[in-house]
């Protein structure tokens, strides 16, 4: 039996923190140095740094940038500074963090008078930040605070069956205490998406999924590239179907009804299982699901993957026992114990839910320790989003 | 060590926990309906071996879903993979299309 609370901090705008980060958010890549060197200036500092962000367009832009907003009002966040090449951007996304009650402050490059007097003004303004916010204290919270997502990378020939359904046995805990629960990656559950359709919660819940399964399809064909998700190593491990690995992937999702669908940059506004349209590639997809608010990541990993966010904790779980034994100092938890006979899903849940709540409660995991954490923020091609928009793919078997 | 593992009662294949050589013996299944079952061929590590006769054409069940038809008969015991089975979708697969 686990725990139904754990401690955390209660932020303005209602939702709950399981860290109390100061942040240092580059508005621009050509900010992205700057940023990192005033964080370096303040004792645990964190700096977020994005490539990108000057001269993008239309929904590319409104990615990056609600992406990164969703970071500066993120709840693991205790106070945030905005740093910009010139005092417009700063401004527009000071203002807009501000708005989620966040305590915020900006510098910009251009009216600081170059780098080193910026980097002085950065230095003292978070300084400036951290000493007039009063102490953040943890404090008892329901386990439904959490806003949990879901990311796998590296699969083998047994991580559908364990690491997978093991997130998946979690996930169905969370969703049943009043918690959020987000699945992600619609390129890696073609073949599974209509058992995922029949689980929403409403015809338009069910369509939005298969709309956004099926623009990766259409994308595939418009490039000429294959996008199943079945590789010759997938296949070389047993793997026989397309159907067969996107099931695996879909299991993370537990078994409850999927009650949202959301894009990238915008967070749920329903509890329970939701599903998050951002492409599946590690760094981005961890990226993503921060950026919608997940307090904490779950990351099952069959081979073996480091990559871990820098504002969300993200917990790297295995269900492989060589990885489990060579991949040791990047896993947070293993639970091979399926694999050799120790116990099954449930008991490896119940191994999975309390090293959540231990993280939850202040335990750094494998990749906040070693420092493997990076912000990539995934591109939108216009060009293609349009001739989705205006049905140019109508017809032609999506 | 466990040596197959099986997620939904539905299933009709397993998946080997360990290689499984031809002729081995195996009891497979959930807790409380676990069979004998012999395997015909030699089982890789992370592959599946059927548990009951699947007749040509008939759905192959993992985590108590469809992952495919069977396209051969495939006897008990029978390593189960690509040879013998096809996806129902093949979607993506663009450049064959």
């Amino acid at each position: 039996m686990t725990r139904d609370h754990f401690h955390g901090y209660r932020r303005a705008d209602g939702r709950v923190g399981i860290r109390n980060h100061a942040l240092v958010i580059a508005a621009m890549d050509n900010a992205n140095p700057l940023a990192r060197r005033i964080a370096a200036g303040v004792k645990g500092a964190v700096p977020v740094c994005a490539a990108f962000g000057r001269g993008q367009k239309g929904e590319d832009a409104r990615v990056h940038d609600d992406i990164l907003v969703g970071y500066g009002s993120h709840p693991n966040a205790s106070v945030v500074l905005v740093v910009s090449l010139e005092k417009v951007t700063a401004q527009a996304f000071a203002g807009r963090i501000a708005a989620s009650g966040k305590p915020v402050d900006w510098v910009d490059v251009q009216s600081s008078g170059g780098t080193l007097n910026a980097q002085a003004l950065g230095i003292r303004k978070l300084n400036a930040l951290i000493a007039s916010t009063p102490p953040a204290i943890r404090e008892p919270v329901p386990i439904s605070e959490l806003v949990v997502g879901l990311e796998c990378g590296g699969s083998d020939a047994v991580s559908g069956m364990t690491g997978n359904s093991t997130l998946g046995v979690v996930s169905d805990r969370i969703v049943a205490a009043g918690g959020t629960a987000i699945l992600s990656e619609p390129e890696e559950i073609i073949g599974a998406e209509d058992l995922l359709a029949a689980r929403a919660s409403t015809p338009a819940v069910a369509e939005k999924l298969l709309h956004a399964v099926a623009r990766y399809e259409a994308y595939a064909r418009l490039v000429a590239m294959d996008m199943a998700p079945l590789g010759d190593d997938n296949i070389a491990g047993g793997l026989s179907t397309t159907e067969e690995k996107s099931l695996g992937a879909v299991r993370k999702g537990g078994t409850t009804a999927l009650n949202q669908v959301i894009g990238m940059g915008e967070p749920p506004t329903e509890r329970g299982l939701v599903f998050l349209d951002a492409p599946g590639p590690g760094a981005e997809n961890i990226t993503s699901l921060g950026g919608a608010g997940a307090q904490i990541i779950l990351f099952s990993t069959g081979i073996g993957n480091p990559i871990g966010n820098p504002v969300v904790p993200t917990v790297k779980v295995t269900g492989s026992p060589p990885t489990a034994r060579t991949f040791a100092d990047n896993i947070d938890v293993s639970v091979a114990g399926i694999v050799e006979g120790e116990y099954g899903l449930e008991q490896a849940g119940d191994i999975l839910m309390n090293a959540l709540i231990a993280v939850a409660e202040g335990r750094p995991t494998a990749s906040e320790r070693l420092g493997d954490v990076e912000i990539t923020i995934s591109r939108v091609e216009n060009g293609f989003q349009r001739l989705w928009d205006t049905g140019y793919f109508d017809g032609t078997g999506s | 060590m466990r040596e197959t593992i099986i997620i939904d009662e539905r299933d009709n294949v397993a998946t080997a926990l360990a290689p499984l050589p031809a002729g081995s013996t195996h009891d497979v299944g959930l807790a409380d309906g676990k069979i004998a079952v012999s395997v015909t061929q030699d089982i890789p590590y992370g592959h599946k071996f059927a548990l009951s006769a699947i007749p040509k054409g008939a759905p192959v069940l993992k985590y108590g879903a469809e992952i495919g038809n069977a396209t051969a008969d495939i006897g008990v015991g029978e390593h189960v993979h690509t040879h013998n089975i096809t996806s129902r979708r093949f979607r993506g697969d663009v450049l064959a299309g």
